[in-house]
């Protein structure tokens, strides 16, 4: 029994050991999915797992369709005229499915391809693509780390996280980047794509930052997004209406007058207040 | 945000509507403007940490006794998903 239980662990090693030692060109989604793959993950994490799997970042590509559609239809196609390969697909990509650094030029032309058959309702696509996510390696390793020029790029076979608590299974380290709002800014700000350049693409941390943290909030993204109500890895967004009902209130105000002389004309002067309670603004992601 | 009012004659009447988006799209999630680097120009959403006001005058048939007056703010996620996030009410009087 002893035995069964050393090569079960060595197995799951070996598979979460495999996605950051392993770099190269991957030609099918299959074998990304094979090496990149949450499916490891969830041998131990089943209830971390579970909740992610609620998440919109399980969903980052195929929730995201018309608008990385209308970037490979309107943006590289007809306006800039620019190829779908890697390099260009990785401009929404770094993003919605930073694993895709991984994957060949053919695949990622043949994602783009799919993006758009899916988007145009092909399920068949949707079903492929909706295998290509942010997924536990992209957070706890791929990304784990903020400003990796000056502190490093993250360690292959490490996975980094709030404690640092060592398992047999894989290398682990405590990250205090993974805790702030800067790790979430990454993807959820001005997005600085591979090639270097700038775009704007989810604007959420600059009105956090500018708005919100400079008259005074102090709550992290993780603080509302992750520990308030246990919300965990579900990090719910505008897609959960409770999520929405608690970052804006309302106030309605009313009053009934006649506007003319004599009998006059029955109007309402109606105020209406909507207070935004998020640290963003609202709508955004 | 739509606001309606209901007269005591059960007559119903649009008073306004108000949306508040990124300006790139429009809620059905077609490009309005172009690309959506054009979020830098002009910002329609709701600012944290600050109350959005906004200011209705409605007048309605002679005789009208009453209105009840509704607010409906409804979130939309993405064409074809759309939540309502409130749905507040007051009745408003005429009588002398």
């Amino acid at each position: 029994m002893r035995s069964i239980k050393i090569i079960g662990l060595m197995i799951v090693t070996f598979f979460l050991l495999v996605p950051v030692l392993v770099r190269g060109e991957f030609n099918t989604i299959d074998e990304l999915e094979r090496t990149y793959g949450d499916k490891a993950c969830k041998t131990c994490h089943e209830k971390t797992h579970a909740e992610w799997q609620k998440s919109l970042h399980a969903q980052s590509v195929v929730h995201s369709l018309g608008g990385v559609r209308n970037f490979i239809v309107f943006g590289l196609k007809r306006d800039w005229k620019k190829p779908v390969n890697r390099e260009n697909l990785m401009r929404c990509m770094h993003c919605h499915a930073p694993l895709l650094e991984h994957a060949s030029d053919s695949l990622a032309a043949e994602i783009g391809e799919l993006v758009v058959s899916a988007f145009d309702g092909n399920e068949g696509a949707k079903k492929q693509l909706a295998r290509l996510n942010v997924n536990c390696v992209v957070c706890h390793n791929t990304v784990a780390e903020v400003e990796i020029n000056l502190r490093g790029a993250t360690r292959p076979g490490v996975y980094y996280g709030p404690s640092g608590r060592p398992t047999a299974a894989h290398g682990t380290e405590k990250s205090k980047s993974i805790t702030s709002s800067a790790f979430c800014s990454r993807c959820h700000w001005l997005y600085t794509p591979p090639d270097g350049d700038t775009l704007y693409c989810n604007t959420l941390y600059g009105s956090y930052q500018d708005a919100y943290k400079a008259a005074g909030g102090a709550a992290t993204c993780q603080d509302c997004h992750m520990r308030a109500k246990e919300r965990g890895h579900t990090f719910p967004g505008a897609y959960v209406p409770e999520m929405v009902k608690e970052g804006i209130g309302i106030d309605l105000q009313a009053t009934g007058v006649r506007v003319q002389p004599g009998t006059g004309v029955p109007a309402a002067i109606i105020t209406i207040g909507l207070f935004n309670n998020a640290g963003h603004r609202i709508p955004d992601g | 945000m739509d606001v309606t009012a209901r007269t005591d004659k059960g007559v119903v009447i649009n008073i306004g509507k108000k949306e508040y988006r990124e300006i790139g799209v429009d809620l059905d999630g077609n490009e309005r403007l172009g690309a959506w680097q054009i979020k830098e120009i002009i910002d329609l959403t709701l600012p944290p940490g600050k109350t959005t006001e906004e200011r209705f005058v409605a007048e309605f048939p002679e005789g009208t006794k009453s209105v009840d007056i509704e607010v409906l703010l409804t979130y939309y996620l993405t064409p074809g998903y759309q939540s309502v996030v409130h749905r507040v009410g007051k009745k408003v009087g005429f009588e002398r």
